[in-house]
C-alpha cells in the first residue's frame, strides 16, 4: 500500500491546540460573565 | 587584521574570537543590569503591595524609572546586542566585521544606561519610563537615553554589514537561517524604532536645556510610542528567534515549513510598528477612523505572525522528538521532553506564558472598547509583564543557559537549581501578571503610589477583593524575585566560576 504523505506530522500539538482553544473560549465566557455583573451600574 | 576562528566541538559551529567576546561583553553586562532592574522591581512590587507599603512616595517614583530603563531597556538590549552578534556571525560561520564600531556601540550603550541611572538616582528625573512632555528631566537624562539609543542603532546596523559581509565572503550558501532571519526582522524594526526614538528624544533634550521653546504633547506621545512600543515588537523578534535556536540546540527540532515561519516574521516587519498606536486609543488628538484601522486591522495581522510561531515551534519539538523514538501515543513526546534542561523548559514556558497571558490580553487591550476601561489601569503592567518578562525575559535566560557552555565554554553551577529555575520565575511572574490584571479591572490605576489615597481632600475606596488580588501580585512579584536571584547567581556564577570546557 503506498505510504500516506498527507499523514498529519505533529497530531499531538493539534489536539493540545484543541485543548487549548476549549479551555481558553470557557475562560473568556466565564470571564465575561464576570466582567458583565462587576461593570453593570447597579 | 586577520579573523580567529575555532570550531565548537559540541555544534560543530565556527565561531570567531572577536564575534565572541563582543557576546561575552554584551551580555554578562546585560545580565548586571537584569540585577540592578530586578533589585528596584522588588522594592517597586513591595510598595504596591497594600500590606507591605514599603518605599515613601518619591523613592517608589524614581525606583519605577529605574526599573523601566534598567529591565525594559538595559537588559533587554543588551542581551539582543549579544543575539546581534550571535546570529550575524556565529550562526553564519562569519566574523564580526569592524569590531571597533561594534565596541563603540557598546560603550555609547553602557556610558548612556550609567548616565540615565545616575540622573535618575539624583532625583533629577523622576519623569517615569515613558518621560511624558511637558515633564522636564534633566538635560543628561534625555542624553544619556539618546547616546544609549545611538548605540543600539549602531548595533543593529552592524547586523546588516555583518550579513552582507559574511554573503560577500560566501561564509554560508543559500538563505539565512531562521535565528538569523528573525534577528534580520528585529534589526529592521530596531533601526524604524530608534530612528523614531532620535526624531522625538532630541528635540526632548533641547527643551529640556531651554535651547527651544516647546515641545508639542500630542506630538510628542505619538511619536514616542513608534519608540516605546516598537521597541517592544524587536524584543518579539528576538524572543521568537530563540524559540526556534532553542528548539534546535536542545532536541534538535528544525521548523516543519521553514517559509511560514519566515513569513510570520515579515508580517512583524510589516504590521507591528504601527499597532503601537493602541497606546494612543484614549487620545482625543486622533480621529477614530485613525485608532480603528491602525490597531483592530493591523494589528490583527501581527497577532497572525505570532499564531504561527506558537504553533510551529511546539510542533517542530513533536516531529524532533517522534524523529528520536516517542512515537507511542499522541504525547508520549511531551512526557519524554528535557523538561529538566532549563533552557528547554524555559522557552516552552515562554511560548504557553507570552501566547495565552500576553497575547490574549494584548489583543483585548488593544481594542477600542476595552481600552478605554482598562487604559492606565494595573492591568496594563499586568499584560505587558506578561509579553516582556514572563515571555521575552524567560526566553532570554533560557538561551542563556546554551550561551554558558557554547560561547563562555563554562559548565552551568548549581544544575540541580537552575533546572527549576524557568518554573519558579515563570511561576511567579504569571501570578504577578494576573494579580495586576485582576486589580486593574476593578479600576485600581497604575504607577499609583497609594490607592488608599491617606491625607487626600476627598476619600475613596476600592472594592475590598482588591486587596486579594495585589496580595497575589505581591507573592508572584516575591517568587519571580527568587527565580529572578536564582538566574543571576547560577548566571554570573558560572560566566565567572564555572569549569573550564576545552
Amino acid at each position: 500500500m503506498a505510504e500516506n504523505k498527507d499523514k498529519m506530522e505533529a497530531p499531538g500539538v493539534f489536539v493540545l491546540a484543541l485543548v487549548f482553544l476549549a479551555v481558553f473560549i470557557l475562560v473568556w465566557v466565564v470571564h465575561l460573565k464576570w466582567l458583565s455583573n462587576l461593570w453593570t451600574i447597579k | 587584521m586577520a579573523s580567529v576562528f575555532r570550531t565548537c566541538p559540541r555544534t560543530g559551529l565556527k565561531i570567531e574570537k572577536n564575534a565572541e567576546t563582543l557576546i561575552k561583553w554584551n551580555s554578562t553586562i546585560a545580565i548586571v543590569l537584569l540585577a540592578v532592574g530586578g533589585l528596584f522591581a522588588l522594592l517597586v512590587v513591595l510598595t504596591r503591595w497594600p500590606a507591605v507599603h514599603l518605599l515613601p512616595a518619591d523613592l517608589y517614583y524614581r525606583f519605577l524609572t529605574l526599573h523601566g530603563i534598567d529591565a525594559l531597556l538595559a537588559w533587554i538590549i543588551f542581551f539582543e546586542m549579544a543575539l546581534v552578534y550571535f546570529t550575524s556571525a556565529v550562526l553564519l560561520g562569519a566574523r564580526a566585521v569592524c569590531p571597533k564600531v561594534s565596541w563603540l556601540a557598546f560603550i555609547l550603550m553602557l556610558v548612556g544606561g550609567v548616565l540615565i541611572n545616575v540622573i535618575v538616582l539624583l532625583g533629577k528625573a523622576d519623569v517615569m519610563f515613558t518621560s511624558y512632555v511637558p515633564l522636564k528631566a534633566d538635560p543628561l537624562y534625555y542624553l544619556g537615553v539618546i547616546l544609549f539609543a545611538v548605540g543600539a542603532l549602531i548595533g543593529f546596523i552592524m547586523f546588516f554589514v555583518n550579513i552582507a559581509m559574511a554573503k560577500k565572503e560566501k561564509a554560508f550558501e543559500g538563505s539565512l537561517p531562521l535565528g538569523s532571519f528573525g534577528l534580520l526582522a528585529a534589526s529592521i524594526i530596531g533601526v524604524l524604532t530608534l530612528v523614531h526614538g532620535a526624531v522625538i528624544m532630541i528635540p526632548t533634550f533641547l527643551w529640556s536645556a531651554g535651547i527651544i521653546q516647546n515641545v508639542d504633547p500630542s506630538f510628542y506621545r505619538l511619536v514616542f510610542w513608534a519608540l516605546g512600543h516598537s521597541s517592544q515588537q524587536i524584543n518579539v523578534c528576538a524572543m521568537v528567534a530563540i524559540w526556534y535556536m532553542t528548539a534546535y540546540f536542545t532536541v534538535g527540532a528544525v521548523p516543519l515549513n521553514e517559509r511560514v515561519s519566515r513569513t510570520g516574521f515579515v508580517l512583524y516587519i510589516l504590521f507591528i510598528n504601527v499597532a503601537s498606536e493602541h497606546h494612543l486609543l484614549v487620545d482625543p488628538a486622533l480621529s477614530t477612523w485613525h485608532k480603528i484601522v491602525n490597531t483592530s486591522y493591523v494589528m490583527h495581522l501581527a497577532v497572525l505572525a505570532s499564531m504561527i510561531h506558537a504553533f510551529s515551534v511546539p510542533a517542530s519539538f513533536e516531529v524532533a522528538l517522534r524523529k528520536q523514538g516517542y512515537r507511542n501515543g499522541l504525547f508520549e513526546w511531551l512526557k519524554k521532553a528535557p523538561w529538566g534542561n532549563p533552557a528547554f523548559s524555559a522557552i516552552s514556558i515562554s511560548i504557553v506564558l507570552f501566547g495565552f497571558l500576553g497575547g490574549i490580553t494584548g489583543v483585548v487591550f488593544g481594542t477600542e472598547q476595552f481600552s478605554l476601561i482598562r487604559h492606565n489601569t494595573i492591568a496594563i503592567p499586568g499584560h505587558f509583564h506578561a509579553t516582556v518578562v514572563a515571555g521575552t525575559t524567560v526566553a532570554f535566560m533560557g538561551f542563556t543557559y546554551i550561551l554558558i557552555p557554547l560561547i563562555f565554554r563554562r559548565e552551568l553551577i548549581l544544575k540541580g537549581i537552575a533546572s527549576i529555575q524557568p518554573y519558579v520565575y515563570g511561576l511567579g511572574v504569571a501570578m504577578f501578571s494576573i494579580g495586576m490584571m485582576a486589580a486593574g479591572t476593578f479600576g485600581v490605576p497604575r504607577r499609583h503610589y497609594d490607592i488608599t489615597f491617606a491625607g487626600a481632600d476627598f476619600s475613596f475606596s476600592f472594592d475590598p477583593v482588591v486587596d486579594s488580588f495585589l496580595t497575589i501580585m505581591g507573592i508572584g512579584g516575591v517568587l519571580a524575585a527568587a527565580g529572578g536571584v536564582i538566574y543571576i547567581v547560577v548566571a554570573l556564577g558560572s560566566i565567572f566560576g564555572g569549569k573550564k570546557i576545552e
